[in-house]
């Protein structure tokens, strides 16, 4: 069941129950418990983004369930505000918050972030017991007076529709931002930062969207629930809520589109049942919350979907084609390549320190358009920092780095690649959990022009968009003979398959200039040819190639020209054939006991008239 | 894969639209019936405060008791169903919900917090539900600020009379005249200030000092340096048992021993862990259950004793809740003989012509029909208990009962 | 004058609690990068434990070391229960959820056998304040910061000092490389959870008499520790036990002279700026990750 026909069917059948359930002529009582439910519905769906998604664990999201419902209440109370605007100004109030609250984001991760938003919420929950004549102090705001839409009084059988309708709002917002670039941006955020980076993904905007969107939607809450209630107290809000709402979000099955509804709805009436119990009830919640992570730690969604996926869906036989498939056109997908021999990427004097460690020393190199560059050297000679030098990653303590003409030191990678700069990793840095289209979708991130408001309204742009990527991305994924294994979770995939991965990813960015670091590291014989091919079309292409590698006599075969690094300085810089016979590079490589490792069976390919010292 | 999302987006929302006509054109809710033969209460009877929610349950069951084996009311036994709110308003109203709606309580008994008591108003009112408080002492829990209680009514204290009735004796304790107030930061204590404020302004007399502190502070020594230093001798005080024992500390460490003429969130606990710290506390309350007993009182605590399981009067933690809720619920079986039928509507206006002698006061009548008067316990028939050697007794009982 | 000086002195006391109980979870985190939020009911669990065994009959200074003996084991139980098959991977948080729920559920189960009112504990040191220039401390509140500080040293020696320490400082700075000298990284977070509780446990005994032994005393203190363990950078002992000593006085000081009632929201609002300004915590290393 694809991801769209789930939504579809949860959306017919959540209808369907609904009016069932009225048809049932329930109790007052029985109303409003379901309208509860609906609106804690809509708070875990915020928290299910943020945490499923973009992978922040928030301990705080009660209070700014509570902010929403004290801004609307505050309004009606004491302003004479109607609903609508108290709701709206309930939800803008508490996106604002959410943004201040992604700012720490920026410096801290984790637990340190989570510590933030438990801090966040008790001093929300301080403030509301302090502040007598705002908040009303531990008796709260009573006497709301019931809402009133355009002359229509929000009595129960009217209000549980409009509870309905923002859940079933939220519900779609929540499908498509998910299944957008924004939620392929906040997924990738979280399994690799770095390579999001590398892609072009402002991390701290996809985060800061993650939780304005996750704060609104429990501001939305909060304001319906304001007007349910018709009295608010900070009682509601504590951190044994924001305890509730994450038990919710992975009860039902963090990061599933499901999960939300699921996990709110079994919490709320599991509540109801507990309560048979007095005293033991608040030990039976903890109980239960500890029985679902030992248990069932994917939810019952994520449960239901692994057993799924393991005993209904036949596995089927994926085929692993030949690369670079030069069938692909490559310039529909790449745009037109550089026409003119210029010269890409310059260094001038570059020094890295890192305290008494020098790592990359007054290095100055300079390669040109459409060619294949090398960087070889020792271990510890400084080539990945320097390619961290520029793409971003490290910020020189000298020296200048300038790409096409314009300076770049000092910016930060995703400001590289979307200037063009491309580069894979030491140690793959996919999107495990992504599938394989996914994460070449994620490099086509910045190329989308639709805006956020086009993506949630589903407008006409959006689809064209994705129509045009999606066919892209396969497109490339062709051009690394993956294309069996679209759907397949990244991280599933054999090392060989990992690496043509990052490389199709690479290429989504639709680059000048692509960085390679030790690409052939841990790839067969067969492989490495492939991976050659694939770096000369590039080449001819007119992308300007960069490579770090340890395998000489692949370095040797594929250059243009070979610049040789040690201790961070470099010794030798011409073409392969000049580097080869350099006597300062064969004593860097040889000479006093050191060893060069290679993996290639044939021998390297080095004049050497008596080396040995 | 075409994403041809116009289709299901206006598929979506086509749903919408006709599931939200559909869900608007639903039926009413059910009609209203006959009340069940139920007593029912949202109490705490978790957390650190459950003592309160057990003390009222058990002066409610020894009275149903009572009545059942005298064959009941009206033909009928009564039932007891115990919610537990864990002393949180807006469970406290989830709870009025059920008692009203789901169970059809005939009656719903209140609990000890008054935030709870004023989060329920509305939904009681809506539901057309009686309601009678046992503790929960908060003026405005029985007289609203819009004047339009209908449905609750109170055998209890009311702090706006329990104000002048500590002040006065406050004033009578103190050498220098000057008294500081010392309130808990929850709906009970920042309402009494409106009423300590008020009682203050009318006796002329200026309060030099009003500190407040939350639930759960270990140490008031900053609150009690400021009262200290404005002079204050005698402090009333509004709080409950465990942060009394922290402010007996604090004071006890700066050496700062104020009279403290307090509000019945004192009750017996403190004694047990402030011991010696406690002596000359005094506390208002309805009922002592330590000293002498009238004799129905000792059959009432006799009955209560086998129950619980208790050996001493004194670990009735909660005593005036205790005999309050005891004879709330006579007063409301003298209300149900006088309706002559479980019909929330007839009980409520039974309730004003209730006349019955209590343990802790002779209701006669027990209600009147105006804001004030849904309170059945007059001021008359406030006590005062106080510490001595770490017992709470009646103060006639120990050398602090006042010689004017 | 007075004043500031009783500030201070309950300031040092309170201090002297988050001390103890944030050294807990700089030890736990050294061992396991993760964090026990239950370890706020330990510290309560000493407290009650020992009012049982007192009311029992046992002398105080026998009950006191079983009730840390049995917090210890505790200590071990969750570590091996709850965070290790949680922790699997570098960022799990598995374990956040099932030392919260954990939580839950002995302080519920506290409140049900042990009933929800606080008990008194009988202390020599906590009949009557010591006064001095009009402020007054009951001595067994000095206790703390004074244990507080001994326990720093102690850790310290330990860590440098013996094998067993310098095994734990190991497995802290990397788990895999300690596995690969022959240190096993299991037993070490046993021993390491099993140590915090003891000292979490002790700061609850040693409080009891001045505050009451009561199910709900060690929540907000278990929250409030663990920000102080953060916000200095869980990084050393040292760096601990001085942030916990300061934010306690810094909230007494806040009560006395900003607003009793939002000492909480100051206090935290607070430590959200100083991780703003030291995302590694005041005395934390600033990490380079190779990448």
């Amino acid at each position: 069941m694809t991801a769209r026909q789930q939504f579809i069917a949860t959306l017919l059948l959540g209808v369907a129950f609904l009016i069932l359930f009225r048809q049932l002529e329930p109790s007052n009582y029985q109303i409003g418990l379901m309208m509860r439910c609906m609106i804690l519905m809509i708070v875990t769906i915020g928290l299910n983004i943020l945490i499923g998604h973009a992978g922040l664990v928030s301990l705080g999201q009660a209070a700014l369930y509570g902010l929403g419902a004290y801004v609307a209440a505050w309004l009606a109370v004491k302003q004479g505000v109607q609903f609508l605007p108290a709701v709206i100004a309930g939800v803008v109030v508490t996106g604002l918050f959410g943004a201040a609250l992604a700012y720490p984001t920026v410096r801290v991760r984790g637990v340190y972030l989570a510590v933030i938003t438990i801090a966040f919420g008790l001093v929300f929950q301080n403030i509301l017991v302090e502040w007598l004549p705002v908040t009303g102090g531990t008796q709260g705001l009573i006497g709301i007076p019931r809402g009133n839409v355009f002359g229509v009084s929000l009595t129960r059988p009217i209000y549980f529709s409009v509870v309905a309708g923002c859940l079933i709002i939220a519900f779609i917002i929540q499908y498509n931002v998910i299944h957008s670039r924004y939620g392929r941006a906040m997924r990738a955020t979280a399994q690799s930062e770095n390579a999001a980076k590398a892609l072009g993904i402002n991390l701290a905007a996809t985060r800061t969207l993650a939780f304005v969107i996750s704060a609104a939607l429990a501001g939305l809450a909060g304001g319906l629930y304001t007007f349910l209630n018709l009295f608010v107290n900070y009682e509601t809000f504590t951190f044994f809520h924001s305890v509730s709402f994450l038990l919710m979000v992975i009860l039902g099955g963090t990061g599933t589109l499901v999960g939300p509804v699921v996990g709110a709805s079994i919490l709320t009436y599991i509540a109801e049942i507990l309560q048979d119990l007095q005293e033991w009830q608040i030990f039976a919640y903890g109980f239960l919350l500890a029985a679902v992570m030992f248990v069932m730690p994917q939810g019952i969604v994520g449960t239901c979907g692994a057993l799924w996926e393991r005993f209904v869906v036949k596995s089927r036989g994926r085929e692993t084609h030949g690369w670079p498939d030069g069938s692909v056109a490559l310039a529909e997908i790449l745009g037109p390549g550089e026409e003119s021999k210029q010269i890409a990427l310059e260094t001038k004097a570059l020094t890295l320190r890192f305290g008494g460690l020098t790592a990359v020393d007054n290095v100055s190199l300079e390669v040109q358009s459409g060619t294949v560059h090398a960087l070889i050297g020792p271990n510890g000679a400084g080539k990945s920092s320097l390619l961290n030098l520029i793409s971003g990653f490290y910020v020189p303590s000298e020296g200048s780095i300038t790409f096409f003409g314009a300076g770049i030191a000092g910016l930060p990678s995703h400001e590289l690649a979307r200037r063009g700069i491309a580069r894979t990793f030491q140690n793959t840095e996919l999107f495990g959990q992504m599938t394989v289209l996914e994460n070449v979708l994620a490099g086509f991130h910045s190329h989308y022009r639709n805006t956020l408001a086009e993506t949630l309204l589903r407008l006409p742009r959006f689809g064209r968009e994705e129509s045009q990527f999606f066919s892209q991305a396969r497109q490339l994924l062709k051009f690394v003979g993956l294309s069996d294994f679209a759907e397949e979770e990244a991280r599933n995939l054999p090392f060989g398959h990992q690496r043509r991965l990052e490389i199709a990813r690479a290429l989504a960015l639709r680059p000048r200039m692509l960085l390679l670091d030790e690409p052939a590291a841990g790839l067969t014989h067969g492989e490495i040819e492939h991976l050659k091919k694939l770096i000369r079309l590039l080449a001819g292409h007119g992308i300007t190639v960069v490579l770090v590698e340890h395998h000489v006599e692949m370095v040797m075969t594929v250059s243009d020209h070979v610049t040789v690094l040690d201790y961070g300085r470099v010794i030798a810089s011409g073409s392969a054939a000049q580097v080869q016979k350099n006597a300062v590079v064969i004593e860097a490589y040889f000479g006093h006991g050191r060893v060069v490792p290679t993996r290639s069976p044939s021998p390297v390919l080095l004049d050497q008239p008596g080396a040995a010292e | 894969m075409t994403w041809n999302f116009w289709r299901s987006k206006s598929c979506a929302f086509a749903l919408f639209a006709g599931s939200a006509f559909a869900l608007s054109l639903s039926i009413a809710p059910a009609e209203a019936q006959k009340a069940e033969p139920c007593i029912a209460g949202s109490w705490e009877l978790t957390g650190p405060l459950a003592h309160t929610g057990l003390a009222i349950k058990m002066g409610i069951d020894a009275a149903v008791d009572e009545i059942n084996e005298a064959g009941g009311v009206l033909g009928q036994k009564l039932r007891v169903i115990a919610y537990d709110d864990q002393g949180e308003p807006s469970r406290a109203v989830d709870n009025a919900r059920r008692i009203g709606d789901r169970d059809n309580c005939i009656i719903m008994i209140g609990g000890y917090r008054t935030p709870n008591a004023l989060a329920i108003r509305t939904v009681l009112s809506e539901m057309g539900q009686p309601w009678m408080g046992v503790i929960s002492a908060g003026t405005r829990v029985i007289e609203w600020e819009t004047g339009a209680n209908e449905w609750m009514f109170r055998v209890s204290m009311k702090d706006r009379w329990v104000a002048p009735f500590l002040v006065d004796h406050a004033i009578q304790r103190s050498k220098t005249k000057k008294i500081g107030f010392l309130y808990e930061a929850t709906g009970w204590g920042q309402g009494a200030l409106v009423d300590v404020e008020a009682t203050a302004k009318a006796k002329g007399i200026a309060l030099v000092g009003k500190e407040t502190f939350n639930i759960a502070d270990q140490d008031m020594s900053a609150q009690l340096i400021r009262l200290r230093d404005a002079g204050a001798d005698s402090l009333v005080f509004w709080g409950v048992d465990r942060e009394a024992d922290a402010i007996l500390r604090s004071m006890d460490r700066i050496g700062y021993k104020p009279n403290i003429i307090s509000a019945w969130g004192i009750g017996v606990q403190l004694g047990k862990t402030a011991g010696q710290l406690t002596e000359g506390v005094v506390v208002a309350g309805t009922y002592a259950w330590t000293g002498d007993l009238s004799p129905r009182a000792q059959k009432v605590w006799q009955r209560i004793k086998a129950s619980n399981k208790l050996q001493q009067p004194s670990e009735l933690v909660l005593p005036s809740g205790t005999a309050n809720a005891y004879d709330a619920v006579f007063v409301i079986a003298e209300a149900l003989k006088i309706a002559g039928a479980y019909d929330k509507k007839k009980l409520r206006d039974a309730f004003y012509q209730v006349k019955y002698q209590g343990i802790v006061a002779n209701y006669s009548p027990a209600f009147e029909k105006t804001a004030e008067r849904h309170d059945a316990i007059l001021p008359s028939y406030y006590k005062l208990l106080a510490y001595h050697k770490g017992i709470l007794l009646p103060i006639e009982q120990t050398p602090y009962a006042a010689k004017f | 004058m007075g004043e500031i000086l009783q500030y201070l002195l309950t300031g040092l006391s309170l201090g002297g609690i988050y001390a103890l109980v944030a050294l807990g979870f700089f030890i736990m985190w050294e061992a396991t990068k993760a964090a026990n939020f239950t370890h706020g009911e330990v510290y309560m669990f000493g407290a009650v434990a020992t009012v049982v065994l007192v009311e029992r009959g046992l002398p105080f200074l026998i009950a006191a070391p079983i009730a840390i003996a049995a917090a210890a084991v505790i200590g071990a139980l969750i570590e091996r229960l709850l965070v290790r098959p949680f922790n699997k991977e570098p960022n799990a948080i598995g374990w956040m959820l099932t030392t919260i729920a954990a939580g839950i559920m002995i302080e519920s189960f506290a409140t049900i056998t042990y009933g929800p009112l606080g008990r008194p504990l009988h202390s020599p040191l906590a009949e009557h304040p010591i006064r001095f220039a009009g402020a007054g401390i009951y001595a067994q509140e000095m206790l703390l910061p004074i244990v507080a500080v001994m326990v720093m040293f102690g850790l310290e020696a330990f860590y440098r000092r013996t094998t067993l320490g310098r095994a734990m400082r190991a497995v802290a700075f990397n788990r895999t490389t300690a596995g690969l000298m022959g240190i096993n990284p299991n037993r070490i977070a046993l021993i390491a959870y099993a140590l915090a509780a003891a000292i979490g446990a002790l700061a609850g005994i040693l409080i009891a008499p001045v505050v009451q032994a009561a199910p709900a005393m060690g929540a907000l203190i278990g929250l409030k520790a663990f920000g102080v363990a953060i916000v200095a950078g869980i990084a050393n002992a040292r760096g601990v036990v001085i942030v916990g000593i300061c934010y306690g006085v810094i909230e007494k000081l806040i009560e006395g002279y900003i607003s009793t009632g939002a000492r909480n929201a100051v206090g935290f609002t607070l430590m959200i700026l100083v991780l703003l300004l030291f995302p590694q915590g005041i005395f934390g290393r600033r990490e380079v990750v190779k990448v």
